[in-house]
């Protein structure tokens, strides 16, 4: 089973991506790692910032690792480079 | 004692205006209290030897709310007695010497509201997501908080 999950890119990734917010299908178990391979098949230019990012998955923050997303169509998933706030 | 009618209130707000420290100090103010500690973070002109144009700042805007609101749930654990809590992040272009970011906050005596000002700034440098980039004459960057624990910048 797949879903649509819109992708929301920020700074760093944003530029790399060359899009700020897209909507992408993908199944609807898998892990956070797994999803950031989804994402890099898309925009290959990422794959430079594997190490220096997080997800946040419905405003939580994921790391890129073996965690298992559930995922429902609709669902807000941002590319986190690292903070600069302040 | 919290005063009567002065319930603890949180004051969040993201703007493309110009921050004024009058205003953010002014909306913590509460009649029992006798300290308002302020935080001014403003744009230095330079880094690392270059000449910084300008900053320009961008958030996940309702993330932002959600993040700011845990760090003001914590200040209420740490320091019960603080009163008011008010925290504006400019975005979008911020000139050289103005402000990115106001912190005020109340409390009866000032030890409580002084450490609560550090520690809001040092969490929201380190897990509120916004971003800056610096603008040079020719090139930018975006910058990284050292705070930011995913943050691996070799310096």
């Amino acid at each position: 089973m797949t879903c649509e999950v819109i992708v929301l890119y920020f700074a760093r990734s944003a530029d790399l991506a060359g899009v700020r917010t897209e909507t992408i299908s993908v199944p609807q178990q898998l892990t956070s790692l797994q999803l950031w391979d989804e994402i890099v098949k898309r925009h290959s230019r990422l794959a430079a910032i594997q190490d220096q990012v997080v997800f946040a998955v419905r405003q939580e923050y994921v790391l890129l690792g073996d965690q298992l997303l559930v995922l429902h169509t609709g669902d807000e998933i941002a590319i986190i480079p690292p903070v600069s706030g302040g | 004692m919290n005063g009567i009618g002065d319930e603890p209130k949180d004051f969040i707000k993201l703007s493309e205006e110009k921050l004024s420290a009058d205003a953010v100090s002014a909306l913590v103010i509460s009649p029992c209290c006798g300290a308002v500690s302020l935080f001014i973070g403003t744009t230095r002109n330079n880094f690392d030897g270059r000449r910084v144009k300008q900053l320009e700042y961008e958030a996940y805007a309702p993330m932002v709310e959600v993040e700011i609101k845990k760090i003001c749930t914590n200040i209420r654990l740490k320091w019960p007695s603080v009163k008011h809590i008010a925290i504006h992040h400019r975005l979008g272009t911020v000139p050289i010497s103005e402000a990115s970011v106001i912190v005020a906050i109340s409390s009866p005596h000032r030890a409580e509201s002084l450490d609560a000002v550090q520690y809001c700034i040092n969490t929201l440098k380190a897990t509120v997501p916004i971003w800056k980039k610096e603008v040079y004459e020719e090139e930018y960057s975006w910058k990284e908080n050292k705070e930011c624990f995913w943050a691996k910048t070799v310096k």
